[in-house]
């Protein structure tokens, strides 16, 4: 399981692409190393929220798989957030979303967002908003109906950030070690 | 504290000072810690307390009860519940606070419990009485989260006309002060967070004066995120402190944005996330020295260690650089060496040394304004007007290197700074009683000035048994 972190942002409404200090492109096979810390910043912060989510010793060959194997998967969405100004060119963050068909539900396939993550100079901007809004576009173009979050469930950060937007926790998922 | 610590004799090399120099201060100050600690044992078992509830009314036979009690006081109870605020008119309300602990930070002893922290808070009453003429009731609070201890807080509000917490860890004592103060219609305060902070503020506002510097345009490194310096840079960025000039350091190194454990911080401590992001490291990142590179001011608040600041530090300042070292009780550098290496200023949180940065300078004074002026807070505002307040009572005496501040011996500023608390909360419209500059001034040397009248008339009459003699003077520990 995967989840945001601390994307938040105070936005009221949608921000356009023109009002937020960064700008959103499909990632590439070059951006892997700049993707890598953040993807790992990402899931250390979920260890913080359960000693199940402990992060695994090969986590780093694993993200690095991952993000690879995502980055040319016709079902998953990889974009890069690059700054702004003194930042331009500067991987400041990332989402990862997958396309997943439902097999008993409708509507049939829905879009998973997997990762956010931003820098810390970049949240409460609006940023988040933003590439929540894009991420969602690039989802429904690849067939999704329905956008949904995984993240930690002690994540109050993310829980509030998504509600805010319309979102409602529709499956719970519980845990115990064996 | 964590290791004996006596004054470098060179430069890079800590160690014993020269034979025949006698004791450091340091040693000095443990085997004095160590012989006040026996005697305070020794007169709390004769005392059994330090403050009792005294009436101040006249009791001449018990039927004065049907006045002080009922049935004559229904018609007190009934005019309060129609107006609420005339507590503080009708009760002892106004002239009283609870100091409340969880006991998670007592002084440098950590964690030890409500109940080891009640002589603390005993203590920390008498102050309150004696400096500031304040009724200041302990109370030492067993909770399990800091939720629990701020409903328990909120709930016995209603009893008082301030509340000032005391030694809670941080960063919980951030949420516990910023939810009580937004909760409650009084003011609450934590002296770890605003008092030493306001202080650290008066002394460098002359610190700056004295060099000729103005805050907006100073480097300054802040050593130590705890409860002071977190609040102390807040304080500075109000004042008008570039952010892109003042850099944090804990000890991870310099605190900025793009440190990786910053998303551990906005979960955990979000006081300090905030800090990050405003000032960014001033720029900077990497260590302590790469901080200090041309800064102008150090004002470390962190661990008792004469090592943790040294003079190749001070040396890499820029020209008549302001240090303040305020660990407690063995400051981060001794004064002598960070002036050796160039200081021009220097500040300690020790008596024995010249510029003590000290809370009760603050405290006291701060809480005599805020109840006179009936508050219902105590906003940044209100702070900064009595740092400037404690700066300029140290000013209107003459500034030098060696009088930064006031000290303790200088109680003439106390009702100065009582009355420009007041002015200022007229000034905010938090006050429930807008008195006038005089007013205020005229009420806080009287009611500061009180104390030691009723101390003296109780000693006299004997009601106040002397001091006993000490039981066993302990021996100055063989070398």
């Amino acid at each position: 399981m995967s989840g945001d972190g601390g994307a938040g942002s105070r936005a009221s409404g949608p921000k356009d692409a023109t009002s937020v200090p960064i700008h959103l492109r499909p990632a590439r096979d070059q951006d892997l190393a700049a993707l890598l810390p953040l993807l790992l910043r990402l899931k250390r912060l979920n260890e913080e929220f359960d000693p199940l989510l402990r992060v695994r010793e090969d986590a780093e060959q694993q993200a690095r798989q991952i993000l690879k194997a995502d980055i040319t998967n016709p079902k998953a969405v990889v974009l890069a957030a690059e700054g702004v100004g003194a930042d331009r060119d500067k991987v400041v963050g990332f989402v990862r979303a997958h396309v997943r068909e439902r097999a008993f539900y409708a509507p049939e396939f829905e879009g998973v967002i997997l990762d956010i993550y931003l820098l810390p100079l970049y949240r409460r901007r609006g940023v988040g908003e933003f590439v929540l809004e894009e991420v969602s576009k690039a989802l429904k173009a690849k067939g999704a109906a329905i956008v949904t979050a995984e993240f930690p469930a002690q994540n109050e950060i993310a829980s509030r950030f998504y509600s805010k937007r319309g979102f409602r926790p529709i499956i719970a998922v519980q845990a115990r070690s064996l | 504290m964590a290791r004996s610590a006596s004054p470098p004799v060179e430069p890079d090399r800590p160690g014993r000072r020269k034979a025949g120099a006698g004791p450091s201060a340091s040693e000095r100050s443990e085997d004095q810690t160590e012989e006040l600690g026996a005697r305070s044992v020794e007169l709390s078992q004769f005392y059994a307390g330090k403050i009792e509830t005294v009436p101040k009314v006249p009791v001449r036979s018990l039927n004065d009860f049907a006045l002080w009690y009922t049935p004559g006081v229904a018609a007190v109870s009934r005019a309060i519940q129609a107006d609420p605020d005339r507590a503080f008119e009708l009760t002892g309300r106004w002239n009283t606070i609870a100091i409340v602990t969880d006991g998670s930070r007592v002084l440098g002893l950590g964690e030890i419990g409500p109940e080891a922290a009640l002589p603390v808070m005993e203590g920390k009453a008498l102050l309150f009485k004696i400096l500031g003429g304040v009724d200041a009731v302990p109370v030492p609070i067993r909770a399990r989260s800091p939720d629990e201890f701020i409903a328990t807080v909120e709930a016995m509000a209603p009893a008082f006309g301030g509340i000032n917490l005391e030694d809670i860890a941080s960063p919980k004592c951030f949420g516990i002060l910023e939810k009580l103060a937004k909760r409650l219609p009084i003011p609450v305060w934590h002296d770890d967070q605003l008092g030493t902070a306001a202080a650290t503020v008066a002394g460098l506002l002359n610190a700056l004066e004295l060099t000729h510097r103005s805050i907006r345009d100073v480097r300054t490194v802040l050593l130590g995120a705890g409860a002071a310096n977190l609040v102390t840079a807040r304080l500075l960025l109000e004042l008008g402190h570039p952010p892109h000039a003042l850099t944090l350091v804990d000890q991870k190194g310099v605190l900025h944005a793009d440190r990786d454990d910053l998303d551990e911080l906005e979960l955990r401590n979000p006081w300090k996330y905030r800090i990050a992001l405003t000032t960014n490291g001033g720029g900077r990142t990497g260590n302590l020295a790469a901080a200090h590179a041309g800064a102008d001011v150090l004002l470390a608040a962190s661990t008792p260690n004469p090592d943790t600041v040294r003079p190749e530090h001070i040396r890499a300042m820029a020209k008549d650089p302001i240090v303040f070292a305020l660990a407690n009780p063995v400051p981060e550098i001794w004064p002598e060496v960070a002036t050796a290496a160039g200081a021009a200023v220097v500040a300690t949180g020790r008596s024995d040394f010249p510029n003590q940065v000290n809370n009760s300078l603050i405290f006291p004074a701060v809480f005599r304004g805020v109840l006179d002026a009936r508050a219902r807070s105590i906003p940044d505002e209100v702070v900064l007007a009595a740092a400037k307040e404690l700066a300029r009572g140290a000013a209107m005496k003459g500034l030098s290197k060696h009088h930064l501040l006031p000290t303790m011996e200088e109680p003439e500023v106390f009702p100065q700074i009582a009355a420009a608390v007041g002015d200022t909360a007229v000034r905010l419209g938090i006050a429930r009683r807008k008195l006038t500059h005089d007013e205020f001034l005229e009420r806080a040397h009287a009611l500061m000035g009180r104390p030691a009248q009723l101390v003296r008339a109780l000693a006299r009459a004997r009601l106040t048994p002397p001091m006993p003699r000490a039981a066993s003077r302990r021996r100055r520990k063989a070398p």
